[in-house]
């Protein structure tokens, strides 16, 4: 199992790693900084950004299974009639829905005409 | 330093990148949308922005005197080119404010379309030789073993020379010598002409060559 959190915090290193080997090169700019940061200090930055990619990619991937997964679950109880009631604007059941049951109803129900006199 | 727009850019790139890498290290937020965004910004496009301005930052840098005479043993070379009372022929190109600080580089890099790169290549071999050959030896042991691997080409010299100029072609010499001067057959810094172009390694290299034809005590 691939730890997201992980690989970015190990790209949040590298890349910090060589942002200062191109700085050093900068501020001082002999052989060894300047090779170092046109080559080390490039890759840690290449494959930072490399990993940053693949974590975005995979947790991408993830959400969009994640939410076929839902989209699915959802017609399966839509197909066996447990999907709850969405009331119409008029407060009526749509056409079709399943009817729940007066205990699932979460506002109370209008007193009558005769309760209301009294 | 921060003069250079390059290096300016390059840094203040780096500083801004580095303060969110820090902030994403310390708070450890949930990766939402928003994260991603200031991530992008932070691991991608900011130290592209440093990397990209400091290649250029980088490579100006590697055509200074100051970067080619900072290896212990070029240091006479890189003090006779900027030496004002010197009569070398390094040292009198090193005035002329079109070499400047980089007459190093103005003189020994390959002329062409791709020359920028075989003389980076080129350059990539010193870095070899002094790390493998060069760096433990001491001064007086290096010179006489430092030496130009191919012939200074002509051409080199012809940039600015073009051996057109009639005050150049005045001179009997140039003028007796002119086709094997542009073939290259003769060089222009070879010894009796204008050359050599750092003498102080000629006398090493002939110091050696009388110390190595000496005959051995028995």
């Amino acid at each position: 199992m691939i730890r997201l959190p992980r690989l970015l915090t190990v790209s949040a290193v590298l890349t910090l790693f060589g942002l200062a080997l191109m700085v050093w090169s900068m501020i001082e700019p002999t052989p060894m900084p300047v090779m170092l940061a046109m080559s080390v200090g490039q890759m840690f930055g290449t494959v930072a950004f490399g990993l940053f990619g693949f974590v975005v990619l995979v947790d991408q991937l993830r959400k969009a299974r994640e939410k076929g997964e839902r989209a699915r679950a959802e017609a399966a109880r839509v197909a066996s009639g447990q999907l709850p009631k969405v009331p119409t604007s008029d407060g009526q059941a749509p056409a079709g829905a399943a009817q729940p049951s007066t205990a699932a109803r979460s506002e109370p129900a209008p007193p009558s005409s005769g309760e209301a006199s009294r | 330093m921060f003069s250079d727009p390059f290096i300016a850019f390059a840094i203040v790139c780096a500083a801004i990148s580095a303060v969110l890498l820090l902030w994403y290290l310390v708070a450890r937020p949930k990766l939402t949308r928003a994260t991603k965004i200031v991530l992008l910004f932070a691991v991608g496009l900011l130290p592209l922005g440093t990397a990209a301005n400091g290649n250029v930052a980088g490579y100006h840098a590697t055509k200074t005197r100051v970067f080619c005479s900072s290896c212990h043993v070029m240091t006479p070379f890189g003090d006779d080119s900027s030496n004002p009372g010197s009569t070398s022929l390094a040292a009198r190109h090193g005035r002329n404010l079109m070499f400047g600080d980089e007459n190093c580089y103005a003189c020994h890099a390959d002329y062409g379309m791709f020359g920028t790169i075989t003389t980076k290549i080129g350059g990539m071999r010193h870095v070899y030789e002094y790390a493998f050959n060069f760096h433990q030896l001491s001064l007086e042991e290096a010179l006489p073993r430092i030496h130009i691997r191919q012939p200074f080409p002509n051409a080199t010299c012809m940039r600015c020379h073009s051996t057109e100029n009639p005050g150049w072609l005045r001179i009997g010499d140039h003028k007796s010598l002119l086709d094997r001067v542009r073939t290259g057959e003769v060089s222009c810094a070879s010894e009796g002409c204008h050359g050599p172009a750092h003498p102080f390694a000629q006398v090493a290299h002939i110091k050696a060559e009388q110390a190595a034809a000496k005959p051995v005590a028995p």
